[in-house]
């Protein structure tokens, strides 16, 4: 058996809806649900939003005794018709899978000239990220990506499941989710640092599409730096490379650059491509002990426990995170504040610039305050 | 020689796993590399081979989480004949279909030495009743398919539906077999039969008592009682399925007419 391997008891993220996420990432127009008509429901319904079709072929108790190939294969003639789509991804569900159901064959009895990604998954798999993986093997059958993406994909994945198990939702039987510090509370020793003209490091380590929220943070910290004459005082991290990834991925990348640089936040150290949050952990180790070890305070956005402490032990650390269950984690990882972004992820959908977060929003308002207060005062 | 890979169906207690077994073993005898996978959860298929011994299934390890080798599943029987059972649930319990599906994949993917055979025989149970149990045929491991029945209406009634089951699937089938439980003009029936469906008697094989004595100690009719012509006659039909390289898509019989070719 694999490594701390324990019987997880709180709900975790499913292999459907990562292949599903995967596919969008792969930039198929529609993605087909083979299965019940509620499966995956909240997240088909997120990715509408950002700009693929989800349909389902709605199997009933009909179709788990009988099947659903014909359903499936008519469903994929009225997507072709409806929606003109270039690529079309099929997903498997435990329901599908259960009964023995073949993807290949009503794709076959289709016949669109379209490609069709098949991904026979269901959501039995204790890591999610095996849905991206099948997802990404039959891109690679199909021809959508090539031999050498999906190497380094793969690499990626084994080091975000590891991630999970270190110091993530899958390193505990049971995590309580939990809201984090007050942002209000937060923020405001993050001022006060900033002001007493401590060195301070922002290091954004986001996953994809969730960058464009946690990008805000980095700029937020920036902005109320200047204001307090400390910008020098600020050195900015971020995995914002935008060569490395799939397409829409790298297209991230580049519109979180381009408004960085619009509003004048300069990237110091790049750490990374958008999808490589598993593994930007050493080199940002490696950074710090090089230039940076004499930071008193520094910032992590994103997936921060994929940070060692190693190198941080020093300073004083503040995370944001997307996860509820991820603040205790963070806390015994030795984060002094764990701020969480709720419901992040649906707000990061079908943008394509960078959106306002809470704590950003907190931290500018703040400033403003103490800034009106002093000035009054003098 | 392409490698052959073979599925035989037909009714329950008809005899498919003694037929694959003693086939097995007649193939084994001339010198050829077989593998028998049986995929019925009673897990009866090579017990013949092993002396009488049961190994343990892959769903057995996979229930118990262990991490599947090669060597745990593939044990070698009669002149080298390579058995492997898939296994299954308690009768009644869980999805025995979804069993068959799940330890192929596991088979395929930790056993090498499957590529080195020159016939590999999935010794799959009754008729085709879900998906799970056509796996083998549809992820494309099969590429022959028999049907084994007797001259009597009901196994051949199943014959009949296992054949509307093959054409559904789009697999064609290589031959009819009858093992014949003492009809009268059982020959002739299933001859018949196998014509108007499209396809042909490939053997007779007898109903002899020594079929049961042999499994009955633990083996094959090969190993057993070689000299015996039952034998033979498994001796004749390894060779005409090894030679064999037609297959047509089978049409299948109006109910009516079925009963009508009994009568
Ligand atoms: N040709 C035969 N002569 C006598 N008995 C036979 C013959 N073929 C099969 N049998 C017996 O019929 C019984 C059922 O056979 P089995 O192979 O288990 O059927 P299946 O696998 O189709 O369910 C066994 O006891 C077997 O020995
Ligand atoms: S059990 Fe599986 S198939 Fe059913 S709704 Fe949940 S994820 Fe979908
Ligand atoms: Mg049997």
């Amino acid at each position: 058996m694999a490594e701390n391997d324990i019987s997880i008891i709180h709900p975790r993220p499913s292999s459907i809806v990562a292949a599903l996420y995967t596919l969008r990432d792969l930039n198929v127009d529609v993605a087909i649900l083979h299965g019940p008509p509620g499966c995956s429901f909240k997240h088909a319904r997120l990715l509408e939003e950002d700009g693929i079709h989800v349909v389902t072929t709605a199997l009933d108790e009909n179709g788990f005794v009988f099947g659903g190939r014909d359903e499936l294969s008519s469903l994929l003639c009225k997507v072709n018709e409806m929606f003109d789509p270039k690529l079309i991804g099929v997903v498997g569900t435990c329901a599908s899978m259960i009964i023995g159901e073949e993807l290949r064959e009503p794709v076959q009895d289709a016949n669109l000239e379209v490609p069709v990604i098949e991904v026979e998954v269901h959501a039995g798999y204790p890591n999610n990220t095996k849905g991206v993986l099948i997802a990404l093997e039959s891109a690679f059958e199909a021809g959508v990506i090539d031999e050498e993406e999906l190497g380094r994909q793969k690499v990626l994945l084994t080091e975000a499941t590891n991630v999970e198990k270190r110091h993530g939702a899958a390193s505990k039987e049971y995590l309580v989710p939990s809201r984090g510090d007050l942002k209000y509370k937060v923020a405001g020793k993050l001022i006060d640092c900033l002001k007493e003209g401590k060195k301070c490091l922002t290091i954004m380590n986001a996953k994809k599409e969730t960058g464009y929220m946690f990008a805000d943070i980095t700029v937020a910290i920036n902005e109320v730096a200047k204001e307090l004459g400390v910008d020098e005082n600020i050195i900015n991290m971020a995995n914002v490379d935008e060569n490395l990834g799939l397409p829409r991925v790298r297209n991230h990348a580049t519109n979180i650059m381009n408004d960085f640089k619009e509003k004048g936040v300069p990237i110091h150290e790049i750490i990374g491509g958008m999808d490589e949050y598993p593994i930007t952990g050493e080199k940002v180790s490696k950074l710090i002990a090089d230039k940076y070890s004499d930071f008193e305070l520094v910032v992590i956005t994103g997936v921060p426990h994929a940070i060692p402490m190693d190198n941080l032990k020093e300073m004083e650390v503040i995370s944001v995170t997307n996860g509820p269950r991820q603040v205790f984690p963070l806390k015994d990882m030795g984060h002094d504040h764990v701020v969480v972004e709720i419901d992040l992820h649906p707000k990061t959908l079908g943008v394509s610039h960078i959106v306002e977060s809470e704590f950003g929003a907190t931290m500018r308002e703040l400033a403003k305050d103490r800034l009106n207060d002093s000035q009054e005062e003098s | 020689m392409a490698q052959k890979r073979i599925a035989i169906y037909g009714k329950g207690g008809i005899g498919k796993s003694s037929t694959a077994s003693n086939v097995a073993a007649a193939c084994a005898d001339e010198g050829y590399k077989v593998m028998i996978i049986g995929c019925d959860p009673k897990s009866d298929s090579s017990i013949t081979l092993l002396g009488g011994k049961r190994i343990q299934t892959i769903l057995d390890l996979l229930r118990q989480k262990i991490d599947v080798k090669e060597e745990d599943i593939v044990h070698e029987g009669y002149k080298g004949v390579q058995c492997v059972e898939v296994g299954g649930p308690e009768p009644g319990i869980g999805c025995a279909g979804r069993g068959i599906i799940v330890a192929i994949q596991k088979l395929r993917k930790v056993c090498k030495s499957i590529d080195d055979m020159d016939l590999i025989i999935y010794d799959v149970p009754g008729d085709i009743v879900c998906g799970g149990f056509v796996a083998p045929i549809r992820k494309g491991l099969v590429n022959e398919a028999y049907i084994l029945t007797s001259g009597e209406y009901m196994p051949l009634y199943a014959a009949n539906n296992i054949c509307k089951g093959l054409s559904k699937i789009n697999t064609p089938l290589s031959g009819i077999i009858c093992n014949s439980r003492s009809v009268t003009r059982e020959e002739d029936i299933v001859k018949k039969f196998s014509e108007e469906i499209g396809s042909k008697l490939m053997a007779f094989i007898p109903k002899e008592q020594i079929v049961q004595d042999c499994e009955r100690d633990g083996f094959s009719v090969l190993e057993k009682a070689p000299d015996s012509s039952v034998a033979s006659v498994y001796r004749e039909l390894a060779h005409t399925i090894m030679s064999n390289g037609s297959s047509v898509m089978p049409s299948s019989l109006e109910d009516e007419r079925l009963r009508e070719l009994t009568r």
